[in-house]
């Protein structure tokens, strides 16, 4: 990419030396279609032309289970979309679950990055140990967590019994079912962030921290006054990719609660798959998953121009 | 140096190390019990209060599992799938991403951006047409319905890409005058270059495809395919739901792979996530 902004002197440069190929290099060009074909031969077929028929299907009425759509319906599925109560209740669901866990997971992330940032004994260990979650299979350790917060022999029920209280059914009743899939998105995200943020907080000259030392900040004063608003980049990408991926949640709803009870921890794809695969709405489906993917590219556009606003602000 | 002066300095650091034991236990204690409860019987698992370690050591679960569901297949069927998806990543990334960086051909830059516009379309918005269109090519339940819809990696050729980008073209050159054609220099000459890159990216590729359970979970109807994410979300669903000693063994079956390959590369997969995605 930042290869691709260079100065206008360089492309000028590439620009003769693309004027003097050679017969060699030329020959090789077609060499080079061949090298990008399988990725995007494949990407056409199984990414672009899916996302063509998505958009395509989301106006029709479409049937996945025996692949007919004999008719073009307009903006039926859509205005069918915003009078769906489950649709409603599956895009306030999502909502509560990014507005929650996006910045949870942010926030924690950063405070063991901060704590992890300079070196002492045990650092790599805690930081291995607080990542592992990020990368283990969702179905194993959303079973662990369904084990963990069972009422039958699961040891959160166990801690709170110590305080009196009574066994609480912590995926099959409302409003515990959503908090334990948020709790649980948030225990597995926390590493990823932390992660990137302690590669950011390396980039901070030491220096930075020694000036305010010198003149007498302390350690909570340094962390917001330098650390944190030159991590703001990170931030703004961290924000970005988690909305976009936790628009999408999915896996750790069907093992721990199977959307329910009642639909309450049903969000967005679990209503795309069950209008796709389980109704055979087609048209419905697609129109949610166009709706989910405007959803993403809108956070993206606005996201990149807050970043950009900010950058030119902060230059001028 | 005095006392108090010591224990000044020994506070913050004892505050330090008993917040993060507790984060610890909250982060990589699920993993312990897991582990643990694995070896208890069914009814000890239920006991309440809870045990921690367990009265006998029993390894019934791990016995059990392989007669209650074929969890021997599904480790067959996710091993064929991640290790196949995962080099199909690797060669094809590797290929565009070369192609990206070093060679001139019409509408490069072009076909560039549109692929990193796609970057933008997360799978899961285009999944219902796509398995209609898995279907309609007999793809469902089939090896090559897992693999080959995974196999172009955009993440992969834009990592390849910038690390050619960044990468000496004299070598290349030198190749060139040798009289070395365009498939020689790549796979005699620039792919072994490029070893630490196809290193951390094998790992992060292996972790993504071990773990892919949603698109595994729409491809596969049948046991004969069910992969061991998609067998072990379905044991649970078959009236296991309260068997964790069973549940916990299978769970751990599911993750072992991923730990093994996480203790040995920590670092690149760390620097590959970290580094790479940005």
């Amino acid at each position: 990419m930042s290869e691709e902004a260079v100065l206008p002197a360089a492309r000028r440069v590439r620009r003769r030396a693309a004027a003097t190929m050679t017969a060699s290099q030329r020959r090789e060009g077609g060499a080079g279609y061949l090298l990008i074909a399988p990725t995007t031969v494949l990407l056409v077929l199984f990414y672009l032309y899916p996302l063509a028929q998505t958009v395509f299907y989301s106006f029709t009425n479409w049937n996945p289970a025996t692949g007919r759509s004999d008719a073009l319906v307009g903006l039926s599925n859509y205005t069918h979309l915003v009078r769906d109560p489950q649709f409603l209740r599956a895009t306030a669901n999502t909502a509560i679950y990014v507005a929650v866990v996006v910045p949870c997971t942010l926030a924690i992330g950063l405070f063991f990055a901060a704590m992890l940032a300079t070196p002492f004994r045990g650092r790599g260990v805690y930081r291995a140990l607080i990542f592992v979650p990020h990368i283990a299979p969702t179905v194993g350790t959303a079973l662990v967590f369904s084990y963990l917060l069972s009422p039958l022999g699961g040891v959160v029920n166990y801690a709170l019994s110590a305080f009196g209280v009574a066994p609480i059914g912590f995926l099959t009743t409302e409003p515990w079912a959503l908090v334990s899939v948020i709790v649980f998105s948030i225990w597995q995200g926390v590493g990823y962030s932390m992660i990137i943020y302690s590669a950011a907080l390396a980039n901070i000259p030491p220096s930075y921290h020694e000036a305010a030392r010198l003149d007498g900040a302390g350690p909570v004063r340094r962390f917001f006054s330098i650390s944190f608003p030159l991590v703001a980049p990170t931030t703004g990408f961290l924000a970005i990719t988690g909305i976009i991926s936790s628009l999408q949640v999915f896996t750790q709803v069907y093992v721990l609660t199977g959307g329910g009870p009642l639909q309450s921890t049903q969000t967005l794809l679990f209503y795309v798959y069950e209008q796709g695969f389980v109704y055979f709405h087609g048209g419905s489906a697609s129109a949610a998953a166009v709706l989910l993917l405007l959803c993403g590219i809108l956070v993206s556009v606005l996201q990149l121009r807050v970043l950009a606003r900010r950058n030119t602000a902060e230059l001028g | 140096m005095s006392q108090p002066l010591r224990l000044r300095r020994l506070a913050p650091n004892v505050a330090r190390h008993a917040i993060l034991l507790v984060a610890v236990a909250i982060f990589f204690g699920p993993f312990v019990w897991m582990l643990l409860t694995s070896f208890k019987s069914s009814s000890e698992a239920l006991s309440f209060p809870p045990t921690f370690l367990p009265h006998e050591w029993r390894f019934d679960s791990y016995l059990r599992i392989f007669t209650v569901a074929p969890f021997g297949l599904y480790y067959l069927n996710s091993t064929i799938v991640t290790v196949l998806a995962t080099f199909g990543q690797i060669v094809t990334s590797l290929a565009a991403g070369y192609a990206f960086a070093r060679m001139r051909f019409r509408g490069r830059t072009v076909i560039f951006v549109v692929l990193l516009a796609a970057l933008m379309v997360p799978f899961e918005v285009v999944f219902t047409p796509l398995v209609t269109l898995l279907s309609q090519l007999g793809w469902l339940n089939s090896y090559q319905g897992l693999i080959i819809p995974n196999v172009p990696s955009i993440l992969g050729a834009f990592l390849f890409r910038q690390f050619f980008l960044s990468f000496p073209t004299e070598i290349e050159d030198a190749s060139r005058i040798d009289g070395a054609g365009i498939w020689r220099r790549l796979w005699s000459v620039m792919a072994p270059m490029a070893r630490p890159m196809i290193g951390s990216f094998a790992i992060l590729s292996f972790v993504y495809n071990w773990n892919n359970f949603f698109f595994q979970f729409l491809v596969t109807t049948r046991s004969r395919y069910y992969t061991v994410q998609v067998g072990l979300a379905q044991l649970q669903g078959e009236n296991n739901t309260t068997d964790f000693g069973l549940l916990m063994a299978g769970s751990t079956l599911a993750i072992i792979p991923v730990m093994i390959v996480f203790l040995i590369f920590q670092r690149q997969l760390v620097s590959a996530m970290s580094g790479g995605l940005r």
